[in-house]
């Protein structure tokens, strides 16, 4: 697999179940390691330098980044204080995100007792606190209702609007369609096409997004199975 | 702020969010108070204090007081009705046995059959006329073998109490042979060599001032081992693991932070013991509160490591919960806590002394009950101390690449 991303654009990861976006997400994040290949996030080597990629990097993950007992605040504030910002400045921070995403008035309620759409919110901006250059999204929508997928996507395109750099994993093709100015889709670990959404559509001659996943991976179902469980998918997303 | 004061601080902040967690979780916390509080009283009236003074004069209550026990008196002399009133005020003075006469041996029997008696003492014909006639008489006693904690306590105390009284008599009987000559003491006769116990330690001391140490330790200890894995093997589950290896924070803080939280849990856990031993139990500390908290934090880090080896090698946490149990089920048994290990096999006692629990529950035992310093425990400590280092050294490792696979 081969990818580049550019500065400042919101580059869509698109790819059928077990293609391997997940994994490729969790290799650039340092949360996996790569038995082969390397790659470089932010200009720092992904095995060699993790942590200085970890300093430039923010994961809104497929799991819930959260401690359900803890308050929104005392979450951001406990997360924030790994990245090593001050009392003040970190204090400021959670209140400025936590409006951001329209929170403020529940940030002393537990977690826990959060609506999923309330809960997503809150873990998107889990991963601004340290103002990261790039931002990697693991299918930031699933399970949300239309209002808070509007808000999210328009979350999204807000952030790009201060510069970050966007790495988006979706099955909603359309989702892909209105955030992406870069999409690549992979297929069985391998990038089988890189253009932006107009490229693609105009290429496989198709009205929507969808069409073009279809005819670029096919309508075989994608099934595979490994005698081994992930850890990550013992359990479901809370 | 300093990088380096950073580094310091960070596993003190996973610890504190780690201990907050805990506090509300309000039916946790009071399950984490509520267990060592249930385990120490459950010891500690199961193990009874141990009487120290001399047994013919000593006034130390029973451990199991008030049995009901049934006398039958097939012999009608008046020797034997004399013997058996003395039984009775012996036993109902020293609150050993409620006693009540029983017609024949099979009604008894069936009482004892049901429950309702502990044990049968039976004067059988012929003792009346053994005592007169210069024979030893015998009294036979039956007691419920299918209960045998209570079976050895009652023939113990019922042979006690006969030979008090035939202590009685004898010195009524030298003293009758002897009227004559003064100059002999009939105990010389009867018993030349006596025994007087003199303690290790000052005052009136029970089982339960041994097993008070152990126990400490056990908890101290098993906290740390199932605390660091569970915790550790929940946050992966739960995902905010991956929040924290996100972060630019090296893996060994994480580690020390969920070291520093089980170690208070634990530590609370163990002094909340203590407490409830010297309140409840009377279990009194002779030695000094420092030592005994460097030998519990000893305990603790020769301990977290194999935790966190067990749940990086798990697969998910009922597995790790699994192997856990695994290595603290014996641990709990042949680390000589509950039970001394030497009447053991050999290669039993090996797998004990294996385990440091078995040198940190022996050092503290030390500490608490004999006073001792540092010097005398230094083997123990030492043992504790190298396995604190490999232990760890090998979970290091273990964890970042299960983390990271």
């Amino acid at each position: 697999m081969d990818l580049g991303v550019k500065e400042g654009e919101i580059y869509g990861f698109l790819g059928p179940n077990g293609a391997g976006k997940t994994t490729a997400i969790r290799m650039l994040c340092t949360l996996l390691t790569p038995s082969s290949g390397s790659a470089r996030v932010a200009g720092f080597d992904i095995i060699h330098q993790s942590l200085e990629v970890r300093k430039k990097i923010g994961l809104v993950s497929e799991k819930l980044i959260m401690y359900p007992r803890l308050t929104a605040r005392e979450n951001l504030m406990f997360f924030g204080s790994l990245y090593g910002i001050n009392q003040d400045s970190l204090t400021k921070r959670v209140d400025e995100l936590l409006d951001l995403v329209q929170l403020t008035s529940f940030k002393d309620r537990v977690v826990g007792g959060y609506s999923s759409g309330m809960r997503q919110r809150l873990n998107v901006v889990r991963a601004l606190l340290h103002d990261p250059e790039i931002i990697f999204l693991d299918e930031p929508t699933t399970a949300l209702d239309p209002q808070s997928t509007r808000f999210v996507r328009d979350l999204v395109k807000e952030l790009k609007g201060r510069g970050h750099t966007i790495v988006l994993t979706t099955h909603i093709m359309e989702e892909a369609d209105e955030l992406s100015d870069t999409i690549s889709i992979i297929d069985h670990g391998k990038i089988i096409a890189t253009a932006t959404p107009q490229e693609l559509k105009k290429k496989c001659d198709a009205d929507n997004l969808l069409d073009v996943f279809l005819t670029l991976t096919g309508r075989q179902l994608r099934d595979s199975a490994s005698d081994r469980i992930p850890m990550r998918r013992t359990v479901g997303r809370m | 702020m300093s990088d380096r004061v950073q580094a310091w601080l960070i596993p003190l902040r996973i610890a504190r969010r780690d201990l907050l967690d805990l506090w509300r979780a309000k039916m946790l916390l009071f399950a984490f108070l509520l267990m060592p509080i249930l385990l120490m009283s459950m010891f500690g009236y199961m193990f009874p204090p141990t009487p120290q003074a001399n047994q013919f004069t000593q006034s130390v209550p029973t451990a199991y007081p008030n049995l009901p026990v049934a006398i039958v008196l097939t012999d009608s002399g008046q020797q034997a009705y004399d013997v058996a009133t003395s039984f009775i005020q012996i036993s109902e003075s020293r609150s050993l046995f409620i006693v009540s006469e029983a017609p024949n041996f099979n009604a008894a029997r069936d009482e004892l059959v049901r429950g309702e008696l502990s044990g049968i003492v039976v004067f059988p014909e012929g003792f009346s006329d053994s005592l007169k006639g210069g024979q030893q008489a015998l009294v036979q006693v039956t007691v419920d073998q299918t209960n045998p904690q209570i079976a050895s306590v009652v023939s113990g105390e019922i042979t006690t109490v006969f030979s008090m009284i035939s202590s009685d008599m004898a010195m009524q009987n030298v003293e009758q042979m002897m009227h004559n000559s003064a100059t002999v003491n009939p105990e010389f006769v009867l018993e030349p060599i006596s025994t007087n116990g003199e303690p290790l330690i000052a005052g009136n001391s029970s089982s339960f001032q041994f097993l008070a140490p152990g126990f400490m330790a056990l908890t101290v200890v098993f906290g740390a081992l199932s605390g660091v894995g569970f915790a550790i093997s929940r946050e992966r589950e739960q995902g905010t693991m991956d929040g924290l290896l996100v972060s630019p924070i090296p893996a060994t803080s994480v580690i020390a932070g969920k070291i520093l939280s089980q170690t208070v849990r634990g530590m609370i856990q163990g002094f909340l013991i203590l407490g409830l031993a010297m309140a409840v139990f009377g279990v009194r500390i002779y030695g000094n509160p420092i030592i005994m908290v460097v030998v519990m934090l000893l305990g603790v880090a020769s301990f977290v490591g194999v935790g966190i080896i067990l749940t990086s090698i798990a697969p998910e946490q009922e597995t790790a919960q699994m192997l856990v149990i695994l290595l603290q089920f014996p641990m709990m048994f042949l680390s000589g806590i509950i039970f001394p290990i030497s009447q053991l096999p050999i290669w039993m006692q090996a797998i004990g002394k294996a385990m440091p629990l078995y040198y940190a529950a022996d050092a503290l035992r030390k500490v608490i009950i004999l006073n001792v310093g540092f010097d005398v425990i230094a083997g123990d400590l030492v043992i504790l101390v190298v396995y604190s280092i490999f232990t760890m050294l090998a979970a290091v490792p273990v964890f970042k690449r299960a983390m990271t696979r």
